[in-house]
């Protein structure tokens, strides 16, 4: 049996009484002669209104709450269990489904408990926000909408849009009286309009924000950055298909690393489905002046987590620094199969997913690239703004990609947005063919991205 | 074989007659706060998931869960709260604020504006069984062994196999204050398999998945060794297949999962969704040709065993077979409540929602184009120089009509006849210019399970359509 819980957790947070649920998991494990268990458990209350051209068009509540519990049996197999029902009967059914589904636990490939569970947490600064009244909510979208509606006349309509806010807790506790809680407070405004001109296709874009609470969101800069692309896409043209030096946003290119994150995944590596193997540490990936890290605990990352699924500590990380590949992203199953400590980018599971945090990106430490690269006087250069259908058009385990995307061409200085292309290339080839970076890196929900330059990308265009 | 149990029995609380008087409390007390009408939707939910990686089982994650959508009209205006507390309180507590979004409160004693709920309609009571009738996990699990070994003696230069099954049972009961009282069960499972090939630099990775609705036999049915010989004919095929090149070109798609390209083109600016949204092209198109005239789509919700099938929506109502197009003139749009209240076309029985954190929004079926008169061989030999779209991956469209999606298996064609593989194809364009160039069906219709993500959530679907030939589409490539 583990160690009693800590009642200073409860404190911590307040909706999930973290004491109660870890006594009656104690307790009812007991009764299933189940000795070693975990958990995670999370809830939420969500607000969100949408609406359409002055009128709420649909205002949204919900409360979750869920609850993942692991078991090992008497031969040392794990299984798992969710369920949304927090009750005691709730508890008992999942402790019983997990250990009869432990039965069927990999033998090859067993988690254990994060050797870290129970080491330090780096503090956060992250502020508790009240929640606003959902009709508050409305009229500050409706606003909103009404600004952006007001910024041009091909701006009929702003099809898509949101102003939501979240508050939300999670916990980690296992039977060795590890014991971990967090609360947060999100809010996010999305905005994304849509412009026509007689005669002339409608063309689209948009802007989002993140902050704390509600009244901390940068409504005026959403509004300005929606209605600035979306009014730069109106003249517009086909593109010719060729081979072109690209300049990535900020946020178009972490995505991109983001989709062929298994570069840096210790899970995917060992199942064999990543672009790099267990030798690869050490591999010059990239032009020397790149280097990638990703760092949950960044003050830009709205919603950070100061632990991951396993209970193991959020830090910062080299992937990638100037230009080899450094470290791999770990759980604890994977961090002992590779002889490293947990990385924090675990989930919770019988096989335990791994994924990245919140990624920095630019030059290292020794600088590097082409200087003073600037694309408002480039010349036959094309500016991607936002990719596409990357679920669809990236193959991640075989390097390559074919996406659409929305962006400008840039001849003589001036940038005319394309109409429809699709950019295509293999990540591979695109971390070797980095210029340099422009300007300074920006701040976005994904992480910190300066604009990337690139050269020889294959666009495919409609001229 | 190894025998086990069936898999966990979760023993929720049913949805059954004892709920009805609680139901009518919600809707009354919604109503006499003077709500247009007021709907409870009711869910109850029993998962189970299985990977299999080469040959061993590396993940079995049950799941189970309950919970409510209240979702609260007044006019066309609308308010909904999702929780998981299904207690007399929790919906008590779910309606005020669903009810208070609409700048509406409880307290009114008018109860004459709601005259209680209908006879239960009860879709569900010959469907429950369906749980206990399901492989066990022994018995699932061993069925995906057999798959992921299968790969391997068909395949070569296999790096990694990969199977996975998944079964959604759910229970669902709708009640809303115009008198709907409906309960269904519904069972999905879908099987898939998936193989990376790598030798040197070359790597190519394939996958199938199949699905079904209200068949609990279906796992013990499926076939892992057509699965298999199939994956592996096609990674083979691909390993070391050029990119191809950009540029536009006739396509010839081929049937069953080429259907995405109908479902992304053009199925989902049907959806009335897009109509209140003003995101379709097609919004006052009714009764004018949008698409060729060789082109007829359908969806429906009838399908014995299709994935996107169901006895009666998410808002109570049984689905229709709605033809949207006909010879190429638009027919119909696919309704919801809202929709119809809001867009005037009427409902189809396309109320559909991931689970009870959605309001139900209009969504597609079993959507597909109807078969043509000719064989996939007139249209391959209809072609000078073009592509032909073997296997397709998944795809979306934009706020503007622009969709996209990936060509997971291609081939050149050449002089009318199939020539070398290629792959790194994306076919984009816009539904307007797309649906009049698809000028040649075949007659080779068949359906293919998929999943669609839009507004109301991850929902299962089918796509289909014959072999069809487009006249020209954009090929990005390299």
């Amino acid at each position: 049996m583990g160690t009693p819980l800590s009642a200073t957790a409860a404190a911590q947070a307040p909706g999930l009484d973290v004491v109660q649920l870890g006594q009656q998991l104690e307790r009812l494990a007991g009764d299933l002669g189940i000795e070693q268990w975990d958990l995670g458990a999370a809830c939420s209350t969500d607000t969100s209104v949408q609406v359409d051209r002055g009128e709420a068009k649909q205002l949204k509540g919900a409360q979750r709450s869920s609850i993942t519990v692991r078991v090992w049996n008497g031969d040392g197999l794990v299984g798992i269990t969710s369920t949304s029902d927090l009750s005691k009967a709730g508890l008992a059914r999942a402790l019983a489904g997990a250990k009869e589904a432990s039965a069927y636990g990999n033998a090859n490939d067993t988690p254990a408990f994060s050797p870290l569970a129970g080491a330090p947490l780096q503090p956060l600064d992250q502020p508790i926000q009240e929640p606003q009244a959902i009709l508050s909510l409305l009229t500050t979208l409706k606003e909103a909408e009404r600004d952006l509606l007001g910024r041009h006349a091909a701006i009929t309509t702003v099809p898509y849009n949101g102003l939501a806010q979240r508050a939300s807790e999670r916990i980690y506790l296992n039977s060795a009286g590890a014991c971990r809680a967090q609360q947060l407070s999100t809010a996010s405004l999305y905005l994304y309009a849509r412009a026509e001109e007689a005669g002339r296709k409608p063309r689209s874009s948009g802007a989002v924000r993140l902050a704390y609470g509600a009244a901390e969101l940068d409504i005026a800069g959403c509004i300005d950055e929606a209605a600035e692309l979306t009014i730069s896409h109106l003249d517009y043209a086909p593109i010719a298909t060729g081979y072109y030096t690209c300049v990535f946003s900020p946020e178009a290119f972490l995505d991109l690393i983001g989709a062929f994150s298994n570069l840096f995944n210790a899970r995917a590596v060992l199942d064999g489905v990543s672009l790099s193997n267990r030798e690869s540490l050490g591999d010059s990936l990239a032009v020397p002046f790149l280097s990638i890290h990703d760092n949950g605990l960044h003050p830009g990352n709205i919603g950070a987590s100061s632990f991951d699924g396993e209970g193991t500590p959020v830090g910062r990380l080299g992937l990638i620094e100037n230009g080899v590949l450094s470290h791999f992203m770990h759980s604890e199953a994977t961090a002992r199969t590779f002889g490293v400590a947990p990385t924090g980018h675990a989930g919770l599971g019988a096989k335990v997913s791994v994924g990245p945090n919140w990624f920095e990106i630019g030059s290292g430490a020794t600088g590097g690239g082409a200087q003073g690269l600037d694309r408002h006087s480039a010349d036959g250069v094309v500016w991607i703004d936002s990719l596409s259908a990357l679920h669809a058009g990236v193959k991640a385990s075989q390097g390559s990609f074919s996406l659409p995307f929305d962006g400008w061409l840039i001849q003589g200085g001036e940038a005319r947005s394309i109409e429809a292309a699709t950019v295509a290339g293999d990540i591979r080839q695109v971390l070797k063919a980095l210029v340099g970076f422009e300007g300074e890196a920006k701040v976005t929900p994904d992480g910190l991205c300066p604009h990337v330059w690139v050269e020889g990308l294959s666009i495919t265009g409609d001229a | 074989m190894v025998v086990s149990p069936p898999l966990a029995k979760v023993q929720l609380d049913p949805f059954d007659l004892s709920w009805r008087s609680r139901l009518e409390a919600v809707l009354a007390s919604g109503r006499a706060a003077g709500a247009s009408l007021v709907e409870v939707f009711l869910e109850s939910t029993d998962h189970i998931g299985l990977l299999a990686e080469q040959d061993n089982i590396t993940n079995v994650s049950p799941a189970f869960g309950k919970g409510a959508g209240i979702r609260v009209f007044l006019e066309e205006r609308d308010g909904f709260v999702s929780t998981n507390d299904l207690s007399e309180r929790g919906l008590m507590v779910a309606l005020e604020q669903a009810l208070g979004m609409l700048g509406l409160e409880r307290g009114s004693s008018d109860s004459s504006r709601f005259d209680g709920l209908a006879d239960l309609r009860d879709y569900g009571q010959s469907k429950q069984a369906w749980l206990g009738h399901c492989p066990g996990l022994g018995e699932a699990t061993s069925r995906l062994l057999e798959g992921t070994a299968l790969l391997e003696r068909h395949g070569q230069h296999l790096q990694a196999r990969r199977g996975s099954y998944a079964r959604d049972w759910q229970e669902v009961m709708v009640a809303a204050s115009d008198g709907t009282f409906a309960r269904d069960i519904r069972l999905h499972q879908s099987v898939g398999l998936n193989a990376l090939a790598a030798d040197g630099e070359h790597r190519a990775s394939q996958g199938r998945r199949y699905g079904s609705s209200d068949r609990p036999d279906d796992l013990r049915q499926w076939d892992p060794n057509a699965s298999a010989a199939e994956i592996c004919a096609s990674a083979q095929a691909m390993l070391r297949a050029d990119y191809v090149e950009a540029g536009s070109y006739p396509v010839v798609l081929a049937n069953r999962f080429g259907g995405v390209i109908f479902h992304e083109a053009c199925g989902h600016l049907l959806e009335t969704t897009q109509v209140e949204r003003g995101t379709t092209p097609f919004a006052e198109q009714v009764g004018s040709p949008i698409a060729h005239a060789a082109v007829t789509a359908i969806d429906e919700g009838l399908s014995s065993g299709a994935f996107g099938s169901l006895s009666m929506d998410d808002e109570g109502m049984e689905p229709e077979r709605t033809v949207l197009i006909e010879n190429g003139v638009l027919k119909r749009f696919l309704s919801d409540r809202a929709g119809e209240l809001r867009t005037g076309h009427a409902r189809t029985g396309s109320g559909r929602r991931q689970s009870h954190s959605f309001a139900a929004a209009s969504r597609m079926r079993n959507t597909f184009i109807a078969a043509g008169p000719h064989s996939p061989a007139d249209l391959i030999a209809s072609i000078e120089t073009g592509l032909y779209c073997k296997s397709m991956g998944g795809g979306s469209v934009g706020p503007t009509g622009q969709f996209n999606f990936a060509v997971e298996e291609g081939y050149l064609i050449k002089n009318g006849e199939l020539g070398k593989p290629v792959k790194g194809a994306t076919l984009i364009g816009e539904a307007k210019e797309v649906m009049p160039r698809i000028s040649m069906c075949a007659n080779d219709l068949e359906l293919a399970a998929g999943f669609c993500g839009s507004v109301s959530g991850s929902i299962f679907v089918t796509v289909g359509q014959p072999h069809i030939k487009v006249d020209s589409i954009t090929v990005g490539g390299r």
